[in-house]
């Protein structure tokens, strides 16, 4: 049976040695046409579906080697759907609800900020608690009544009006006020300071 | 809520507890170190009569006594020199009789400096008295009165210095009079406050 010129994909594997047929080198030289076009983006609009299988794994492959130079945009949207795809989003056709990478990058350090933050309030928190702690303080609360006899007062109601004859007489006034000081003093040092 | 709002909730929280857990544990280990001594006590009254007090009144009677005895023996510069150091005592802080003590002594050194014929030094000694005063008192009357008999004995002075003085004395007289009569006025006023009180 003689080989299918047309189906050559599905045809025996030839020889090493054997020499290309005619048909083998035309189609060869087309496809050698199609996959130049399709390096420098210009892929036919119909082809077989042989030729376009084949064509895909030039284009991987020319791809691989670094061949392929692909445009900012375009990387920037085929990683962008690769991430999509990988939390579970929709496909490329709904890209208007996915954040663009470098968006998403200014937005990675809002956490990090408010986390920052709420570190430092706590911090501060605890300073404030610390420093605010109650001292070991005596607390007065009240102060005690006690009698008038116990406390330090005017010697007018004592010595009351000194007569001008009297004028001189400090000594005697001074002795009178010392021995009603000193009664108070006693009563209060005799009573424990209490009433 | 995404995971980064859940990642920033979380942190909060874990601060406000680690916030939280700190002073909890503070107070905890200021409960747990014992018994603590009574933090309240009851204030002594700051105007009590204290040591301080009675000791400075002992100083002053003291020096009355010494002064009296030198009186008694006609010593008066001795006894002026004991008065003086009445002054110098030292009293409790806002202790009204420490005045009243002072301006006693002031009057008793005011008229043992006039009998010395000191007129001008007695003259200040109550005119320093007097502005040192920060209430009326018996006391502060009496040194008006000894201010008075200062004026009646410049008058005396002038009178003896003859005529070209009369009109000085007279002001002196007029001087003493109003001394008096500030006396006068200060004794009222209290007798009457203090009958009020009663």
């Amino acid at each position: 049976m003689a080989p299918h010129e047309d189906d050559f994909l599905t045809d025996p594997v030839p020889e090493p040695d054997a020499e290309a047929t005619p048909s083998e080198r035309a189609h060869a030289k087309t496809f050698a046409d199609i996959v130049d076009k399709a390096l420098v983006g210009r892929t036919p609009v119909a082809m077989s579906a042989d030729d376009r299988a084949l064509l895909e794994v030039a284009t991987v492959i020319s791809s691989a080697h670094g061949g392929m130079e692909l445009s900012s945009t375009r990387q920037r949207s085929i990683v962008e759907d690769a991430l999509r795809q990988a939390v579970g989003g929709v496909g490329a056709g709904a890209s208007s609800s996915v954040t663009p990478i470098a968006r998403g990058r200014a937005k990675r350090w809002v956490p990090w900020a408010v986390a920052a933050a709420s570190t430092l309030v706590a911090a501060a928190a605890i300073m404030l608690l610390w420093l605010r702690a109650p001292q070991p303080t005596t607390v007065v609360h009240e102060t005690a009544q006690i009698p008038a006899s116990w406390t330090s007062r005017p010697a007018d109601p004592l010595v009351g009006p000194i007569a001008r004859e009297h004028a001189g007489d400090a000594s005697a006034r001074i002795d009178y006020l010392f021995a009603d000081r000193l009664d108070g003093y006693r009563e209060r040092r005799l009573s424990g300071g209490k009433p | 809520m995404t995971i980064k709002h859940l990642t920033a909730l979380g942190t909060i929280v874990l601060g406000l507890g680690i916030a939280i857990g700190i002073t909890g544990l503070q107070a905890c280990s200021s409960e747990t170190e014992g018994p603590q001594p009574s933090q309240t006590r009851v204030a002594e009254p700051t105007d009590a009569i204290g040591e301080e007090l009675m000791v400075a009144l002992a100083q002053a009677k003291n020096f009355h006594r010494k002064a009296k005895v030198y009186m008694s023996d006609g010593n008066l510069v001795a006894a002026t020199t004991s008065v003086r150091q009445i002054l110098s005592l030292r009293f409790p802080a806002n202790a009204p009789e420490a005045e009243d003590v002072r301006a006693d002594a002031r009057a008793l050194l005011a008229k043992l400096l006039v009998s010395q014929g000191q007129i001008e030094e007695a003259m200040r000694t109550v005119q320093e008295g007097l502005a040192q005063t920060q209430r009326e008192s018996f006391f502060v009357a009496n040194l008006h009165t000894v201010q008075g008999e200062i004026h009646e004995a410049r008058a005396a002075q002038l009178d003896a210095e003859g005529e070209a003085s009369k009109a000085k004395a007279a002001d002196e007289r007029r001087a003493a009079i109003a001394a008096y009569d500030r006396s006068i006025q200060i004794n009222e006023k209290l007798q009457k406050q203090l009958m009020e009180q009663r």
